[in-house]
């Protein structure tokens, strides 16, 4: 931003045009199919609208669709929305502190000068790339499957016997492969950040006779603090509105046990036919997602303007 | 007698200094290998036969008459098509319109001064949007045009959701160019588009690349939108993947080489990504 600043000044000869040409193809292009169908969701949101009733007009309904979601009639029972958000809070915040802490663990052993420490950390990388439904369905059939997987076969050799993961514990598997898949990216970002502290920083922690404890946790870790929000922020966005891994383990079960937001808006609209409904659930998801990353991203200005 | 206990002593702590370090990158080696330990069972045991692999093992006789078959099934090739034809359009269109807006971010001229980071800002507000946010009136605008189940209705909607990571990427590789070259350029009377085509996009063209190279990868393993706008014949190797869940530990050797054809091109593009993915991150994020 600074640079187009001082390019401002350096040439006052060429006054004549701006450079919107450049910039416009893409922002409406952008702006077509991303921000105006997300305004199209907030309209239909407002909408009784029930694609497998095509006899019913289209009514306004105002809050309706979000009452039908929100509205808390008895303590006792309270509207399944609440347990989806439960789930997806649970899943999402889980995996989050699994990836800091073994991130940042991993992040530190692979920061070692060892031979061949590249083929290492490339070897660490490989999951993260694996798309959602492949890791899925290679996980329960060659793990978690209690008769021809890893998992069953372990078990049953030791002498236990080894239960459906699946369907017993569907949020735990969903967490781990999760945190499988996105470790990885905590790992690279980490990394990244552990690798750009001055040398001589390090060099006089070692004169001054730091421990290996507090080297790590009381002078790398809050180094790094800055990474560790921006890989935060940015698994956050990505694994919360994670949809193939979940349609492929579980399926949502049992039940709506393992249900997250993407998924109900996904059987709102393809199962229930409620377009009206759906575009409630993608509105309240949509606003969520936004609210979490703007309280991570403001941390992280603070964080900056205090460093400078 | 003094020095000789020195040297024994320094020998004695290089010699400890060698063997922590063998132990560091054992350990190292051992959680990395078990790590990727299960995209290595699924490569391996593709080289298996449906009976060779109802038992897991990492020992067998490897053959590749399973990897035939699956190359032998046309509708394999059906998904391969249509998820090349995916990425290469998808990323091919987010650089045309992505790399522009980013030489014009940093470089270009604009009424006002904070424009420019008004609109980068813009583009990484819609990296956080999910696509929840557009799939309903997507899917039921694309049914009244006509576009649902085709190749082209979705890759409309991959340009849109791709175009702002090329931008993102991008501008962090243009922001490191020196100014002063296109100034110089500028008042030999090169135009904008000259700057951008002979000057910038040569000097950051590894940049470029690898942000390519990621936007591949993000559109080969795509799956939410990919699933809901395409039908049968349109499908991409995702969907392909996910018909898979209810075979309950059946044709495992199948699955393992399918999913070996699926998954191995994104990693090895990931890996060669890789040093844009920290770059655009560090680049564009840390430093504000």
């Amino acid at each position: 931003m600074t640079s187009g600043a001082i390019h401002h000044m350096g040439s006052p000869m060429n006054t004549r045009k701006y450079d919107y040409g450049f910039i416009l193809p893409a922002v409406i292009f952008v702006a077509i199919m991303t921000q105006v169908p997300f305004l199209l969701t907030i309209i239909y949101s407002f909408l009784r609208w029930n694609l497998s009733r095509p006899d019913i007009p289209r009514t306004f309904a105002g809050f309706d669709n979000y009452a039908y979601f929100l509205k808390i009639d008895t303590l006792k029972h309270l509207p399944e929305f609440y347990s989806i958000l439960w789930q997806t809070f649970f899943i999402t915040g889980t995996t989050l502190i699994l990836c800091s802490v073994g991130g940042f663990l991993l992040a530190v052993l692979l920061d070692h000068d060892i031979p061949g420490i590249n083929i290492a950390r490339t070897l660490m990388l490989g999951p993260f790339f694996v798309m959602s439904t492949a890791s899925g369905v290679i996980w329960k059939t060659t793990i978690f499957n209690t008769t021809f997987g890893w998992y069953g076969v372990i078990m049953k050799s030791l002498g236990f016997t080894p239960v459906d993961l699946v369907s017993y514990h569907p949020l735990a598997v969903i967490i781990v492969l999760f945190t499988w898949q996105w470790m990885p990216f905590f790992i690279l970002v980490l990394l990244a950040g552990l690798q750009g502290i001055p040398n001589d920083l390090i060099d006089s922690m070692k004169i001054d006779g730091v421990n290996w404890f507090q080297g790590i946790f009381g002078i790398k870790l809050p180094l790094i603090m800055t990474h560790m929000r921006v890989a935060i922020m940015l698994g956050l966005v990505f694994i919360i509105k994670e949809f193939g891994l979940i349609l492929v383990t579980t399926a949502g079960g049992p039940g709506t046990r393992s249900y997250t937001l993407p998924y109900a808006v996904y059987m709102q609209i393809f199962s229930a036919n409620n377009v009206g409904r759906a575009g409630a659930l993608a509105t309240m998801t949509v606003l969520l997602t936004l609210v979490l990353v703007n309280l991570i991203y403001r941390s992280i200005v603070k964080r900056n303007t205090q460093y400078m | 007698m003094q020095d000789n206990y020195i040297q024994r002593k320094k020998r004695g702590m290089r010699v400890r200094r060698l063997v922590g370090k063998l132990i560091l990158t054992l350990i190292i080696y051992t959680i990395a290998l078990f790590y990727f330990s299960p995209i290595l069972y699924m490569f391996l045991s593709g080289f298996k036969t449906e009976q060779q692999a109802v038992m897991p093992s990492f020992f067998f006789k490897p053959t590749l008459a399973t990897y035939k078959k699956v190359l032998g099934d046309p509708t394999m090739y059906q998904y391969l098509r249509n998820s090349l034809l995916q990425v290469l359009v998808g990323t091919g269109a987010s650089l045309l319109f992505g790399v522009p807006a980013a030489f014009a971010l940093v470089f270009g001229k604009l009424k006002k001064k904070d424009s420019a980071g008004k609109f980068y800002l813009w583009f990484i507000t819609t990296i956080l949007l999910p696509p929840v946010a557009v799939l309903i009136p997507l899917f039921t605008l694309y049914q009244k045009l006509q576009l649902i189940n085709t190749p082209f209705g979705v890759m409309l909607a991959y340009i849109g959701f791709h175009i702002p990571i090329v931008v993102w990427m991008v501008y962090s590789f243009f922001s490191d160019l020196p100014i002063e070259i296109f100034e110089a350029a500028g008042l030999d009377g090169c135009t904008k588009v000259q700057q951008m085509v002979k000057i910038a996009i040569p000097l950051a063209r590894t940049g470029i690349i690898s942000a390519g190279l990621l936007v591949a990868v993000f559109i080969w393993n795509e799956f939410f939108l990919g699933f809901n706008l395409t039908g049968n014949p349109t499908a991409t190797l995702p969907v392909y993947m996910s018909r898979f869940r209810e075979q309950q530990g059946m044709f495992v050797a199948q699955l393992s080489a399918s999913s070996t054809i699926a998954v191995l091109p994104a990693i090895i593009l990931g890996w060669m990504s890789q040093k844009a993915l920290v770059k655009g991150l560090t680049g564009g994020a840390v430093k504000g």
